[in-house]
C-alpha cells in the first residue's frame, strides 16, 4: 500500500486567483486543506511611514492606493480624521457628494469583487459584464477629478472641485454609425448629475441580470452554500466588519450605527445574511448593491437642487481660488504656504472610521502639532478578515481556498499597506 | 410535496441554467459597445490628469518662474528643480525635470503651479523604450506643451470656473 | 546673599495670558513674553537691535490701557495684565497685517524669501485669507547695494531693521529711511554698496524678501535645504554656522546662534566664502608629474609617488632637508597629522606662521596665541589698546564686542601702521610705520611706568630708555590704568611684524604694568590648533622643545622638499618671491591642496586633493582656545578625500607607526591627551628688545586684506567684486608721493628682491611717511619680496 503524504502547496503569491500578492501555505492531506498560513507583506510599501514625512495633503494620493478598487473611501475615513482633527466639518454640498462618491465606490468595488469572485469560481461571463458597469462609474471619477481610479478628490474641508456641468461626448468616427455613436452620446448630453442618474435608472436590471446568472445557478450554490461558514459570534471575535460581519447575521454598518456626513439623511436598509456562508455573503453584497444605488439616487436629487460650496471658504487650510490666488497678496501667500508647509493640526489624536465596502477602513491619527502626522495608523478591514483564513478554510477542499479567498474580498493595498 | 415536484423538474431541465443562457445570448444580438481602440477612443474629461507638459505664454516666453512649489508639494519627490538667475534678471529654471516613473498622477504640482505652467494633459500614451525614456526633462516637456497648446488652454478654460 | 535677595525683590510680577511671571523692571512685554515661550507676531522688532515699535504687528491688550499697545515698546509694570490673543489684541494684529500687505507685490512665487518669510508666516498666522484692497499698489526702484546683497525694495515693509543694524552694530550709517509715508525708502547713502564686513547680516535680519543674499538669488528654496553644523575657517573666532546643503551642494552659509562666540552674526568672509568651494580650479583627481607632463592618477598611485619621492629626498640629502607648510586655516587634525608625519620621518621642518618675519621669541611664546579671555569678555571691558590690527576686517566679530563695549563707553586706542577706518569712537590713534610700532609702544610702556610707580622690568628699561614720550602714550597709559577691565591686543599685523617679538615683550610689558589682559588675535581659523598640534618647527605636541626651521627659514635655506597644505606659496607666504623660488627649486614638492593653479603646475610634483572644510570633518580651536570639531556637511566632489585621511595613508606608506586612526575624532583625541594639562596663560616672558634697527628709506607695508586671506576667500567671485577686495596698488601719503614725485592715478614701478612691478598709485593720507602701502595675497604683488621691508619706488 503506498504511503500517503502530506503536501505543503503554495498558493501564490503568483496565483491569479490570490487576488494579488497574497502567499498562502498550504498543508494539505490530500485535497484536504489542513492549514491555511496567510503571508502578507508582499506589497508593503510603508504608507503609514511614509506619511509621516509629508505635509497632511500629501498623503491623500497614498489612501487612494490602499485599497486601489474603493479609492474615495479610503481618502474618505484620511479627510475624516484631518476634520476631527481640525475642527471644522465640510460644507453639506461636499457632504451629499462625498456620501453620492463613496456609495459609487461601492459599486465600484463590490462589482469587482463580483466578477472576480465569480471568475475564480468559473463563471467568466460575470467577469464581463461587471466590468462593463466599472466603465461607466470610471467614467464618473475621470468626470470629476480627472483620473478613473486614483482621484485624490477629498480634501479636508470639502472636495477639491464641484461636479462638472458637462461631460465629455464620443467623437464621431468611421467605425461606427452617427447614430450609433448619438446613442452613445446620449446620456453624456447632460452634466455629471444626469449621467449618473442614467446609470442608476439602468443598474438595477444589471443587477437582476448578475442574480439571474448566479443566485440560482446551481454550480455557483454547489461552489459557495456552505463554504466558509463563520458563527455570528466567531465573526465578531475575529473581528470582521462589513459584508462579512452582516453575512454572519449581525446588523452593524456604520453608516447607520455611527452616521457620519449625512448619511442619516438617507433611506437605505442593511441586508444581513443567516448562515454567514460564502453564499449569504454574496447576497449581502449584492443588495447593498442596490442599497447603493438608492443611496446615490437620493444624493443627486439633492445635489441637483442645493448648489452651493463644495470647499470651506477659511484659506488657512484651504487653497484659495486661482482667480483669488493670481489678484490678491493674501490669497497668494496662503496658496504659498499650503502648498509648500502646509497646514499644522493641533496636537492630539484622533480615530475615524467609515462603512468601506470591505468593512471598516479607520484612521487613527497622533499629531504632534506639526505639519505631518507624528503616526498614522491604517486599521484596514481586510487584514482582520484575511487572518481568518486558516478558520475558515480548515477542512475544506483546495477549490474551496479560491472561494473563501474571493468571498473575503481581499486587496493587498491595504493588508500589505 | 408539490414544492419538492417543482423543484425536481426544475432542477431536471436545468430552468436556472437556461435562464442565465437566455441573458448571455441576450448580450449576444445587444448593440456592442465595445471601442475599436487605438483607432477609436474613449471621451477624457478636461479635468483628466495624464502626461505632463510645461506651457509658454503665447510670446513664447516659458511661463515656469521656478518658484518650486511643484517640487514642494510632489508627494512622490518626483519634481527636480534647480533655477537660477537669467541674464535678463528673471527668475528660471536651469533645470526642470519629472520622473515619471516616481510620478504618481495626483495633479498637486498643476494646483500649485500659480502661472499654470506645468499642466497634466490629457495624453495618456506615451511609452518608454529604454530606462530614462520616462525621465522628462524641461525641453521634452517644453515640446509636449508647444505640440499640445490649444488642447491645453482648452481644457483649462473648459475648467476654469471650478478651480 | 545680600544682592540676591534685592534681586528677587525688584522682580515685577505681571500676567501674560493668564500665566504669571515674574520679570525685572525694565523688560518689554515683548521680552517678556519672549523668555515665556508666548509668542508675539513682530517685524521690526530684533532682540539684538533697539527699540523701534513702528511696524505696529505686536499690538497687545493691557488691562486697563483703552488702545491696544505695541509689545516691544511698553515697559512692564508691575500687576500688568496682557492678553496677546484676546479678540481686541487679534483684530488689531490682523488690521496691521493688512496694511502691511496692502503695497506688497505678489512676488512670493519669485522672491527668495518664500518659504522663510516672516510676512509669509505671520500672515498665515494672524492675518485674514482674502484682501480688500484692489487699487493699485506701489512700486519702489531697487537699490545697488553691491555684489552681495541683492534688493526688492518694493517688498520693503519699512521695519528699518537693516538701518538700526547699519546703526548700532556695523557701525556704518549708510543705510537710512528717507521719505515719509507712502513715500518712505530704504536707501543707502548716495546709492553706494555696503561697504560693511558684516553687511550679510541685514539678509538674515530682514524679514521680507527685500533684502537676499546675491550669491544664492533664485537658486534654491529654504525647505530643499539640509543644514549642518560647521564652524567658520578664515577667522581666529570660529563662528559658529549653518552650512546649507541640497544634493550634496553647499547653497549657503548662515550664522548658528552661539551667545558666547557670534551671537547671531556672522562676517561676509565666513558668510561668502562657500562660493569659492565651486571654483573651476578645484582639484578633483589626484595629479602626479611625470617627465614635465601632469597625468591624472588614482590614489594609491599618487600617495606612492608621493612617498617614495619623500624618502628619496631622505635617503639622498638627510631628512632635514624636507620641510612642510601649512595654512593657518587647517584643521587641528590636519595639522597634526601632518607634524606627526614629517617628525616622523626625522624632521621639525613645519611650520604654520606664514607670514610672520620674526621668531626671535618663539622660545618664550605661550603655548598658543590666545586672548586669555572668552569673547563675550570683550563686552565689558574698560579699555582696550589695540596693537597692529584692524581688528574691523581681521575679525569682524572680535571688532563687534569691542564696540559694544566702545558703546557703553570702553575706551579703545590703537597703535597701527595704516590709519584704518575703525567703527569705533577710537580713544587714540596712534599711526606710525610698521618698524616704529615697538618704539611707540615703548613709549606707552614708559608712559604706564610713570602712571603706575611701578618700575619697567630691567630688562628693558635700559633699551627704552631713549624712547619719548607723548601725550598720546599718556593718555592710553591713563586709559589703561584706569580701566577696571582692561586689555592689550595684539593684532595680526603685529605678529608679520618684523619686531614681532619686540612688540610682544613690550605689550608684556605693557599689560603687566597695567594689570591688563594680554591677547593676541591670531591669523587664520587655526593658528591656536597649529601651535597645540605642533605645527611649529620647535615644539613638539605636548610642548618637548625641537629644532626645525621655520616658514620663513625653509624658503631661504635651501630646501630640498616641501610638503604644502591648503596653501599656495605665492600668495600666503611673507616672501612671495623668495617662497616661489624655493619651491621650484627645491627636488621634490607635494601639495595637498583644494585647488591647483598654474603656478603650483609648475613647481609642484605631486598634487594631492585633499577636502575644504565642508567636506571634511575637523577641529578648529579658536582663539579664546575653544575647540570646536566640526563634521563635513557634504561628502567630497570627484576623488577629493579629507586631508587627515591623506596623511594617515601617507603615515602607513612611511610604515610609521601610530597611523592606524579610525575617525578623525581619534586624532583629535590623541592630540588632546597629549595637550590637556597645557597652561595656556599666554603671558610670555619679557625679554630685551633692541629698538634701534636701521630703517630703510621707504618700506612696504604689506597687509594682506581681509578677501585674500586664505584660498578659499581667494576664489570667491562675490566677496572679490566688494570694495574691501584690494586689488595690487600702491598707496602713499602725499608728503611721500611729493618726496618720490608721484601722481594719483599714475603707473609706477615698485622694486623689491630685484623684481619690478607695475602698479597704479594712489595718494591715501592713512598711510605714514615713508611707506608705501602695497596689499600682500593679491595678484599683482606675488612677484614682490618681503611684506614688511625696504621697497622702491619709482614713476613710472
Amino acid at each position: 500500500m503506498p504511503e500517503i503524504k502530506n503536501y505543503t502547496l503554495n498558493f501564490g503569491p503568483q496565483h491569479p486567483a490570490a487576488h494579488g500578492v497574497l502567499r498562502l501555505v498550504l498543508e494539505m492531506d490530500g485535497e484536504v486543506i489542513e492549514r491555511a498560513d496567510p503571508h502578507v507583506g508582499l506589497l508593503h510599501r510603508g504608507t503609514e511611514k511614509l506619511a509621516e514625512s509629508k505635509p497632511y495633503n500629501q498623503s491623500i494620493g497614498y489612501m487612494d492606493r490602499l485599497d486601489y478598487v474603493s479609492m474615495m473611501c479610503n481618502e474618505h475615513a484620511y479627510v475624516m480624521a484631518l476634520e476631527k482633527m481640525l475642527g471644522i466639518e465640510a460644507p453639506v454640498r461636499a457632504q451629499y457628494i462625498r456620501v453620492m462618491f463613496d456609495e459609487i465606490t461601492r459599486l465600484l468595488n463590490h462589482l469587482m469583487w463580483l466578477g472576480t469572485h465569480a471568475l475564480d469560481v468559473g463563471a467568466m461571463t460575470m467577469f464581463l459584464y461587471c466590468f462593463r458597469e466599472r466603465e461607466d462609474l470610471m467614467d464618473m471619477y475621470e468626470a470629476v477629478s480627472g483620473a478613473r481610479m486614483h482621484a485624490t478628490y477629498y480634501r479636508p474641508g470639502g472636495v477639491y472641485r464641484d461636479l462638472p456641468d458637462a461631460m465629455s461626448q464620443h467623437k464621431y468616427s468611421k467605425y461606427k454609425s452617427k447614430k450609433e455613436i448619438d446613442k452613445l452620446n446620449a446620456a453624456r448630453s447632460g452634466s455629471l448629475l444626469d449621467y449618473i442618474e442614467d446609470f442608476t435608472s439602468r443598474f438595477p436590471g444589471y443587477v437582476d441580470d448578475y442574480e439571474t446568472l448566479l443566485t440560482d445557478n446551481r454550480i455557483w450554490k454547489q461552489r459557495t452554500v456552505g463554504i466558509g461558514v463563520v458563527s455570528p459570534e466567531r465573526a465578531q471575535q475575529l473581528g470582521f466588519t462589513g459584508p462579512m460581519l452582516r453575512g454572519s447575521g449581525i446588523e452593524w454598518d456604520l453608516r447607520k450605527k455611527q452616521p457620519y456626513e449625512v448619511y442619516d439623511k438617507m433611506d437605505f436598509d442593511i441586508p444581513v445574511g443567516v448562515e454567514g456562508d460564502c453564499y449569504d455573503r454574496y447576497l449581502v453584497r449584492i443588495e447593498e448593491m442596490r442599497q447603493s444605488n438608492r443611496i446615490i439616487k437620493q444624493c443627486i436629487e439633492w445635489l441637483r437642487a442645493n448648489p452651493g460650496p463644495v470647499m470651506l471658504e477659511d484659506h488657512k487650510l484651504a487653497p484659495p481660488k486661482r482667480e483669488e490666488m493670481k489678484g490678491d497678496m493674501e490669497s497668494l501667500i496662503h496658496h504659498f504656504k499650503l502648498f509648500t508647509e502646509g497646514y499644522h493640526l493641533p496636537a492630539g489624536e484622533a480615530y475615524s472610521a467609515i462603512e468601506h465596502p470591505k468593512g471598516e477602513f479607520g484612521i487613527y491619527l497622533v499629531s504632534d502639532g506639526a505639519n505631518k502626522p507624528y503616526r498614522l495608523k491604517i486599521r484596514a478591514p481586510g487584514y482582520a478578515h484575511l487572518a481568518a483564513m486558516h478558520e475558515m478554510s480548515e477542512g475544506h477542499m483546495l477549490a474551496d481556498v479560491v472561494a473563501i479567498i474571493g468571498t473575503m474580498d481581499v486587496v493587498f493595498g491595504e493588508i500589505d499597506r | 410535496m408539490m414544492q419538492g415536484l417543482k423543484q425536481f423538474f426544475k432542477s431536471l431541465f436545468m430552468l436556472e441554467l437556461m435562464k442565465g443562457l437566455s441573458i448571455t445570448g441576450k448580450h449576444l444580438f445587444a448593440r456592442k459597445f465595445t471601442l475599436y481602440y487605438p483607432e477609436e477612443k474613449a471621451p477624457i474629461s478636461p479635468r483628466f490628469r495624464g502626461l505632463h507638459a510645461l506651457r509658454r505664454y503665447p510670446n513664447g516666453e516659458e511661463r515656469c518662474i521656478a518658484c518650486k512649489l511643484c517640487e514642494a508639494v510632489c508627494p512622490a519627490l518626483a519634481i527636480t528643480i534647480e533655477s537660477e538667475q537669467r541674464d535678463d534678471g528673471t527668475r528660471r529654471t536651469t533645470r526642470y525635470d519629472i520622473d515619471l516613473t516616481k510620478c504618481i498622477f495626483c495633479g498637486f504640482c498643476e494646483e500649485s503651479c500659480p502661472v499654470d505652467s506645468i499642466v497634466e494633459t490629457g495624453i495618456y500614451e506615451y511609452h518608454g523604450e529604454e530606462h530614462g525614456d520616462l525621465y522628462m526633462t524641461k525641453e521634452k516637456l517644453l515640446e509636449i506643451g508647444d505640440k499640445y497648446e490649444k488642447d491645453i488652454a482648452a481644457a483649462r478654460a473648459a475648467d476654469a470656473s471650478y478651480r | 546673599m545680600h544682592g540676591v535677595s534685592d534681586e528677587m525683590s525688584d522682580l515685577l510680577n505681571i500676567e501674560i495670558n493668564g500665566v504669571a511671571l515674574q520679570v525685572k523692571p525694565g523688560t518689554m512685554v515683548i521680552e517678556a513674553a519672549d523668555d515665556a515661550g508666548i509668542t508675539i507676531p513682530r517685524f521690526c522688532y530684533h532682540k539684538k537691535l533697539s527699540v523701534a515699535a513702528n511696524c505696529r504687528m505686536c499690538l497687545v491688550e493691557v488691562e486697563k490701557a483703552p488702545k491696544p499697545l505695541p509689545a516691544c515698546a511698553t515697559p512692564v509694570t508691575d500687576g500688568m495684565k496682557v492678553l496677546t490673543k484676546s479678540p481686541l489684541a487679534l483684530e488689531a494684529q490682523k488690521s496691521v497685517m493688512e496694511f502691511l500687505l496692502i503695497n506688497h507685490p505678489l512676488d512670493c512665487p519669485i522672491c527668495d524669501q518664500g518659504g522663510e518669510c516672516e510676512l509669509q508666516d505671520v500672515a498665515m498666522g494672524y492675518g485674514q485669507d482674502m484682501s480688500r484692497y484692489h487699487e493699485k499698489k506701489r512700486v519702489v526702484k531697487d537699490k545697488f547695494l553691491g555684489s552681495l546683497i541683492s534688493t526688492d525694495m518694493t517688498r520693503c515693509i519699512h521695519c528699518t531693521r537693516c538701518v538700526r543694524f547699519g546703526q548700532e552694530v556695523a557701525g556704518i550709517m549708510e543705510m537710512g529711511a528717507p521719505g515719509r509715508g507712502e513715500h518712505t525708502e530704504i536707501s543707502t547713502y548716495m546709492e553706494r554698496a555696503i561697504g560693511s564686513e558684516m553687511s550679510g547680516n541685514v539678509i538674515d535680519l530682514c524679514p521680507v524678501g527685500a533684502l537676499t543674499s546675491k550669491p544664492y538669488r533664485y537658486h534654491g528654496r529654504p525647505w530643499e535645504n539640509t543644514t549642518h553644523d560647521s564652524i567658520a575657517p578664515h577667522d581666529c573666532v570660529g563662528s559658529n554656522v549653518h552650512v546649507e546643503t541640497r544634493r550634496n551642494q553647499v547653497m549657503r552659509v548662515l550664522p548658528k546662534e552661539n551667545e558666547a562666540i557670534n551671537e547671531l552674526w556672522l562676517s561676509d568672509r565666513d558668510r561668502f566664502s562657500y562660493m569659492g568651494l565651486t571654483s573651476g580650479d578645484r582639484l578633483l583627481q589626484p595629479m602626479v608629474k611625470q617627465d614635465g607632463e601632469w597625468k591624472t592618477t588614482d590614489w594609491q598611485n599618487a600617495l606612492n609617488y608621493a612617498v617614495e619621492g619623500l624618502q628619496r629626498v631622505k635617503t639622498a640629502s638627510g631628512a632635514e632637508t624636507i620641510g612642510a607648510l601649512a595654512s593657518p586655516s587647517s584643521t587641528t587634525e590636519e595639522l597634526y597629522l601632518l607634524q606627526k608625519v614629517i617628525r616622523g620621518m626625522g624632521s621639525n621642518n613645519i611650520d604654520h606662521r606664514l607670514q610672520q618675519l620674526d621668531f626671535a621669541n618663539q622660545d618664550t611664546m605661550p603655548a598658543y596665541p590666545c586672548m586669555n579671555q572668552s569673547i563675550a569678555d570683550l563686552d565689558n571691558i574698560n579699555a582696550a589698546l589695540l596693537v597692529g590690527s584692524f581688528t574691523r576686517k581681521d575679525q569682524p566679530i572680535i571688532a563687534h564686542r569691542l564696540r559694544k563695549a566702545n558703546k557703553s563707553g570702553a575706551k579703545v586706542s590703537v597703535i597701527n601702521s595704516v590709519d584704518y577706518d575703525f567703527n569705533l569712537d577710537l580713544s587714540q590713534s596712534v599711526i606710525t610705520r610698521p618698524d616704529d610700532i615697538a618704539s611707540q609702544l615703548a613709549g606707552v610702556v614708559k608712559a604706564l611706568a610713570e602712571v603706575t610707580g611701578k618700575s619697567i622690568p630691567d630688562v628693558l628699561a635700559s633699551s627704552i630708555s631713549s624712547v619719548t614720550v607723548t601725550d598720546e602714550h599718556k593718555a592710553i597709559a591713563a586709559d589703561l590704568n584706569d580701566a577696571e577691565n582692561a586689555t592689550v591686543l595684539m593684532g595680526i599685523h603685529a605678529m608679520s611684524n618684523p619686531n614681532f617679538s619686540a612688540i610682544s615683550s613690550l605689550a608684556n610689558a605693557a599689560a603687566e604694568l597695567s594689570g591688563a589682559t594680554l591677547g593676541y588675535l591670531s591669523a587664520g581659523a587655526n593658528s591656536a590648533g597649529a601651535w597645540l598640534a605642533g605645527a611649529v618647527p620647535h615644539r613638539a605636541p605636548g610642548q618637548q622643545a625641537t629644532d626645525g626651521k621655520n616658514a620663513m627659514q625653509m624658503i631661504t635655506d635651501d630646501m630640498k622638499a616641501f610638503v604644502l597644505l591648503n596653501m599656495e606659496p605665492e600668495y600666503d607666504c611673507a616672501n612671495p618671491n623668495e617662497a616661489l623660488s624655493a619651491m621650484s627649486s627645491a627636488d621634490f614638492v607635494v601639495c595637498m591642496t583644494p585647488f591647483a593653479t598654474s603656478t603650483m603646475r609648475k613647481y609642484a610634483d605631486v598634487m594631492l586633493p585633499v577636502a575644504p572644510f565642508t567636506e571634511t570633518s575637523g577641529t578648529y580651536v579658536n582663539v579664546e582656545g575653544q575647540w570646536q570639531s566640526f563634521t563635513g556637511s557634504v561628502p567630497p566632489m570627484g576623488d577629493v578625500r579629507p586631508g587627515w585621511k591623506v596623511l594617515r595613508v601617507i603615515g602607513n606608506f612611511l610604515k610609521l607607526d601610530g597611523f592606524d586612526y579610525l575617525a578623525s575624532e581619534d586624532v583629535r583625541d590623541e592630540l588632546d591627551g597629549l595637550t590637556r594639562e597645557l597652561e595656556t596663560n599666554s603671558r610670555s616672558e619679557i625679554t630685551a628688545v633692541n629698538l634701534d634697527s636701521s630703517k630703510p628709506e621707504l618700506t612696504r607695508i604689506g597687509h594682506v586684506s581681509l578677501y585674500a586671506v586664505d584660498s578659499l576667500v581667494r576664489r570667491s567671485e562675490p566677496l572679490q567684486q566688494t570694495d574691501d577686495a584690494l586689488a595690487a596698488m600702491i598707496a602713499v601719503n602725499n608728503v611721500t608721493a611729493k618726496k618720490l614725485g608721484l601722481d594719483s592715478g599714475q603707473m609706477a614701478v615698485v622694486m623689491q628682491s630685484n623684481t619690478r612691478v607695475k602698479l597704479p598709485i594712489y595718494i591715501e593720507d592713512a598711510i605714514p611717511d615713508d611707506c608705501a602701502f602695497i596689499p600682500a595675497g593679491v595678484t599683482g604683488s606675488v612677484e614682490l619680496g618681503l611684506s614688511y621691508g625696504p621697497v622702491e619706488v619709482a614713476g613710472g
